[in-house]
This record gives structure tokens, C-alpha cells and sequence, in this order.
């Protein structure tokens, strides 16, 4: 790419496949190994020296995580909470963004910088208070005890991530609409936010990706199997004695699929979410 | 001759940061209608985010100065008193959690830096498919941690484990690799490193791309070797892209959790033991709240100074923003 790669290009360039062959491998030998043993005996799964592929592959492992386990009942929670943040996020971040980006408000700085802070918080820091809050509106094991965090701790990155999006949309589209007496609320949907679609998958994206794999507040808040999500779940599978390494990674490969989709589909969103600080500030 | 480079980076910074100020003349009824118009669109946002972080933070802080006492369907808060962070100072397990969360943060994040930037580098470099290895890059960060450790406990395994297949012919015996303080506590990094090494990568490449060409090339004029044009060209440009990555991993490891509960359960012993997992255990197997917020409370406070610390590096990149 850059003129200093033509000097002795060829060295380079294998010194480059080499290092990246590592790297390769470094990433995927994990996953590999989660793959391979899903589909493996439960005699083969405890055996030593392992044997590094499934002989006789199976899905044993997967009825077992649906039928013997109640995966099924944790997958639909997962969808059901995540989905839900997913669109509180979306809704509420798009209003607030477009405030903080466009609409003149005073203090929109110390806003802003608190979002910032309040999204980087450890969720040790608020899980008792918050505990005992649910606790005694009676919403402990229930699907708004987790929506309503997990919205709460996205918003921040949300309303950022929009707010730039909408930064960079020309200020005439909008006089358009409001010249045709188009009101402030369809002006945003029908002008603004289709120019934002890219920043509405990134936050789309991220916010479903961390309700999909928060652990902690899951943990705490729902404690009934009904209301449990995939993390705790796959966490509480088995005993203190046997681990049915089988099934958790049935149960896994499942779990991990559609984030891993959903993440190569819209890799140019989250590449720009991931590098959002570092790039636009 | 970093100078125009360096200046350019930071307009380009500042240029997507804040909106000029509207233009004088203009500022009339319908501003402040607008701005009235942004309260109502920002309040349902900053009613759920104040509500759910806020509040508790406050809350904490309370409970954490305070007597609590559970009850049947609640808690009675007792009193102001010092107690619990007195009990903290007091306890040997909290000072080593402390001490363990912060060495633990130090070394992953400097060696998933390290790491990370090589990567980038690499990758940087790479004529064909990256594409391909971004999105390669993309899976583990994708990756629930709850999966990632029981992925690694089970590769760990002292009786079955693969990682005692690969080893087993330098050793002469089985390695309970969970089993000891040390190798449990390196054991834990190296899935961490695993894990988010990839998000470092990702940071840096994106930081690298932006880099002007051309100072590449006058480094090249003069002859530079490759390692000192790493360190006299890219890694001043650079920094900003890897404050911002410090930044983020320092916090995410400091709220340590989902990794040492499922992979060591804080085990052997505590040797393995957050201040995230602690404070869980004290707030919700022991139900002691008071000194479970104080550790929270602190945990938080530390973090607080260190992203305000930060903070300081972020806005001077932003610019005017303050």
C-alpha cells in the first residue's frame, strides 16, 4: 500500500503471512476447539489425550441443551430482553441525540461528559442500590428488571454515536422541512434519520451485543430459571460436580451465532462504533 | 516536521467535534423555543440513565456510610458510621483484591497493547484479505465471557484438558493449571488476552489508516529503520488512538467479574479474586450491603479518578469542546 513496502517487498510480504498465519490461529484455535467438541460423544468429551476432531459427530449435545436443559427458555429471554432494550435505546437515543446535537441547548458539554463517564461505570458500582430498588417496586425476576438497566447503561453511547451522525447532516435539509411547516418530530423521522441510518445500526448493534452477553446484572436481578438469560444460564449448567462441557457448548455455538452474524453482517457499524472515540472524539 | 502532521490530526479531531455557536442575529423566540423543544427530547433519556446510574450511585454512597439492616421485604438504614470502610482497610482479603484487580489490569491491558499494536501493524501491512481478518478479529469480541471461560476451564482442565496434551511432552506429569495462585492468576490473563486483544487491534489499525502518508516517506528518504520510524513517527501519532484504548480496557478490567466467577470462582483460595467478585459475594451470599457499597463505592471512586485523569488526554484531542 504505502511506497516503504516496495523496498524488498517480498521479504515483507512473507514476514506479513507469517505473522498474520499466527494470528489466525491464535484467534481461532478457541473457537475451533468450542466447535469441535459440540459435536463430539460424551465418551470422547472427558477423554485424554483428546482427540482433535469429532469421530462419529453428534448432536447429542445440542438435545441435550434444549430438552434436558431449558436453553430454549434462556434463548427466548435473551431475544425478548435484548430486543426490547435494543428499541428503548434506538428511540429515546435518537430524541436525546438529536438535542444534544442539533437543538441549541444550554450545558450540553456536562451532559454529554457525564454520559460519557456514566458509560464506562463499573455495574458493581450501582448493583446493590439497584437491587434493593427492584427489590421493592416487586420487579426482581421479571423482563423490565434487565430492560431497564440494560437501556439505561447503553443510552450514553447511543446518544454519542447518533449525536456525531447527526453533526454531519446538512442544516438546509432540516430548514426544508420546517419551512413546509413540517413539525420539529417529522421533520427528525422523515428528514434526519434516514441520513443517520448507518449510526442507528451501530447503536443498534452494540446495545443488542451487550444485553446478549451482560452477565452480572442477569446474575443478581433474575434468580427464577424463567427469567434467566443465556450467560447465566450457560453459567449455572450442571453442578458443582459434573460439567457438562457438552451441552454448554452446544449451548454456546448456539448463543454465539447470531451476535457473530450479526456482527460480520454489519462489520463496517461496528468497526466505526468500536473506533467512534478514537477517530471522531 | 511532525508538526503540520500533528496539527492537521487535530483539526480534523475538532472539526467533527462541537457545532460553531449559531450565527449572532438569529437568537430569538424560536431559539428558545428549540431549546425547550431539546429538554423535552433529552428527558426521557436522562430520566432512564439518571434513574438507573445516578440515583444508585448516590444511593450507594449512602448505603455505604450508613448501618443497613435487611429485613423481610426491604432494608432499614441505621445511622451514619465510618464502619464499613474501616472494616475494609481493616480486611487482608479486600487489600488483596485491590492489589490483585490492579496488578491484574496493568498487565493485561499493557500486554493486550502490546500485543495489539504488533497485530495492527501486521495487518496494516497485509495486501490481501483484510477484510477477512477483521471480521476474524471480530469473533471473540463478540464473544459472551461467560462462554469464553468455560471454553478456557475446560482447555485448562488438569485431567483432560488439551492444553495438558500440547504440554505433555516437556512435563512429566499433568498440570492443574487452575490449581496454583500463580498459574491460575496467569491462566486467567491469557483468556482475557484471548478475548480482547482483538478489540486493541481494531482501535490501533483504525488510528494507523488515519496516519498521513507522507511523513512515511520522508522517513524513508532519511534512511529510518523500520523500528525507528515506529518510534519516532507512528507512535507520537499514535498516542491519542492508544490512550483512548487504555482508557476503555482499564475500565472493563477494573469491573473484573464474569471471568474469575465462572473460570476459578475466585479459586485457589481467593488468589484469583476481583473487587467485582468480592463485593458480590459480601453483598449477596454474606448480605452484608453496607460493606458490600462501600467496596462498590470505592471501586467506583478509584475509577472515577482514573477517567478523569484521562479525561484531561481526551479534551485536549477534542479541542475548544470546553
Amino acid at each position: 500500500m504505502r511506497n516503504r513496502t516496495r523496498v524488498g517487498w517480498r521479504r515483507w510480504v512473507n514476514g506479513v503471512n507469517l505473522a498474520s498465519l499466527v494470528l489466525v490461529i491464535f484467534v481461532m484455535a478457541p473457537i475451533y476447539w468450542l466447535v469441535a467438541t459440540s459435536f463430539k460423544q460424551p465418551a470422547q468429551i472427558g477423554a485424554y489425550p483428546p482427540t482433535p476432531i469429532p469421530l462419529h459427530p453428534t448432536v447429542h449435545n445440542y438435545r441435550d441443551a434444549f430438552f434436558k436443559y431449558h436453553f430454549g427458555v434462556y434463548l427466548m429471554n435473551s431475544v425478548i430482553v435484548a430486543v426490547s432494550a435494543t428499541v428503548v435505546v434506538l428511540v429515546l437515543g435518537t430524541l436525546a441525540g438529536y438535542a444534544l446535537g442539533r437543538l441549541p441547548m444550554r450545558g450540553k458539554v456536562p451532559i454529554l461528559m457525564t454520559l460519557l463517564m456514566i458509560s464506562v461505570f463499573p455495574a458493581i458500582a450501582i448493583i446493590s442500590p439497584l437491587y434493593l430498588l427492584l427489590k421493592s417496586v416487586h420487579w426482581l425476576n421479571s423482563y423490565q428488571a434487565l430492560v431497564l438497566p440494560y437501556s439505561a447503561f447503553n443510552l450514553p453511547f447511543a446518544i454519542w454515536i447518533l449525536r456525531n451522525y447527526f453533526l454531519g447532516i446538512p442544516k438546509e435539509m432540516e430548514e426544508v422541512g420546517r419551512l413546509d411547516g413540517a413539525s420539529p418530530l417529522r421533520t427528525l423521522w422523515s428528514i434526519v434519520l434516514p441520513q443517520a441510518r448507518p449510526g442507528l445500526f451501530t447503536a443498534a448493534v452494540f446495545t443488542f451485543s451487550a444485553c446478549w452477553t451482560e452477565f452480572l446484572m442477569a446474575l443478581t436481578f433474575n434468580s427464577v430459571d424463567a427469567y434467566r438469560t443465556i450467560p447465566v444460564g450457560i453459567a449455572l449448567f450442571g453442578s458443582a460436580f459434573v460439567v457438562p462441557y457438552g451441552t454448554i457448548f452446544a449451548a454456546s455455538v448456539v448463543a454465539v451465532l447470531p451476535i457473530a452474524i450479526l456482527a460480520l453482517v454489519f462489520r463496517r457499524s461496528v468497526v466505526s462504533g468500536l473506533t467512534a472515540g478514537a477517530v471522531k472524539g | 516536521m511532525t508538526v503540520p502532521a500533528a496539527s492537521a490530526l487535530s483539526e480534523r479531531v475538532s472539526a467533527s467535534g462541537v457545532e460553531p455557536s449559531p450565527p449572532v442575529g438569529r437568537r430569538d423566540l424560536n431559539t428558545k423555543k428549540l431549546a425547550r423543544l431539546g429538554w423535552a427530547f433529552s428527558a426521557p433519556a436522562m430520566l432512564v440513565v439518571g434513574a438507573v446510574t445516578i440515583f444508585p450511585i448516590v444511593f450507594s454512597v449512602v448505603l455505604s456510610l450508613s448501618h443497613v439492616a435487611i429485613t423481610g421485604n426491604g432494608f432499614v438504614l441505621g445511622g451514619f458510621t465510618l464502619g464499613n470502610y474501616r472494616a475494609l482497610l481493616n480486611s487482608g482479603r479486600w487489600r488483596y483484591d485491590l492489589g490483585f484487580t490492579f496488578g491484574y489490569t496493568v498487565v493485561t491491558v499493557l500486554v493486550e497493547l502490546i500485543i495489539g499494536t504488533a497485530f495492527a501493524l501486521v495487518l496494516e501491512r497485509l495486501q490481501a484479505a483484510r477484510g477477512m481478518m477483521m471480521a476474524l478479529l471480530l469473533i471473540p469480541w463478540s464473544m459472551i465471557t461467560v462462554i469464553s471461560a468455560e471454553l478456557w476451564s475446560y482447555i485448562y482442565n488438569g485431567t483432560y484438558g488439551v492444553l495438558n496434551a500440547i504440554v505433555a511432552p516437556f512435563v512429566s506429569h499433568p498440570i492443574v493449571f487452575l490449581g496454583t495462585p500463580v498459574s491460575a492468576i496467569i491462566a486467567m490473563m491469557v483468556a482475557d488476552i484471548w478475548k480482547t486483544t482483538p478489540f486493541v487491534t481494531i482501535i490501533v489499525l483504525a488510528g494507523l489508516v488515519m496516519l498521513p502518508d507522507d511523513l512515511y516517506e520522508a522517513a524513508e528518504v532519511d534512511g529510518a529503520s523500520g523500528w525507528s520510524t515506529f518510534w519516532k513517527v507512528t507512535f507520537p501519532l499514535l498516542r491519542p488512538t492508544l490512550a483512548l484504548a487504555v482508557l476503555f480496557r482499564v475500565l472493563q478490567a477494573f469491573g473484573l467479574f464474569d471471568l474469575p466467577y465462572v473460570l476459578t470462582s475466585g479459586a485457589p483460595g481467593h488468589a484469583t479474586e476481583s473487587l467485582a467478585l468480592l463485593g458480590y459475594e459480601v453483598m449477596f451470599s454474606y448480605f452484608q450491603f453496607g460493606p458490600g457499597a462501600a467496596i462498590a463505592a470505592s471501586t467506583a471512586l478509584i475509577v472515577l479518578v482514573v477517567c478523569l485523569a484521562f479525561l484531561k488526554v481526551f479534551r485536549s484531542q477534542i479541542g475548544s469542546e470546553a
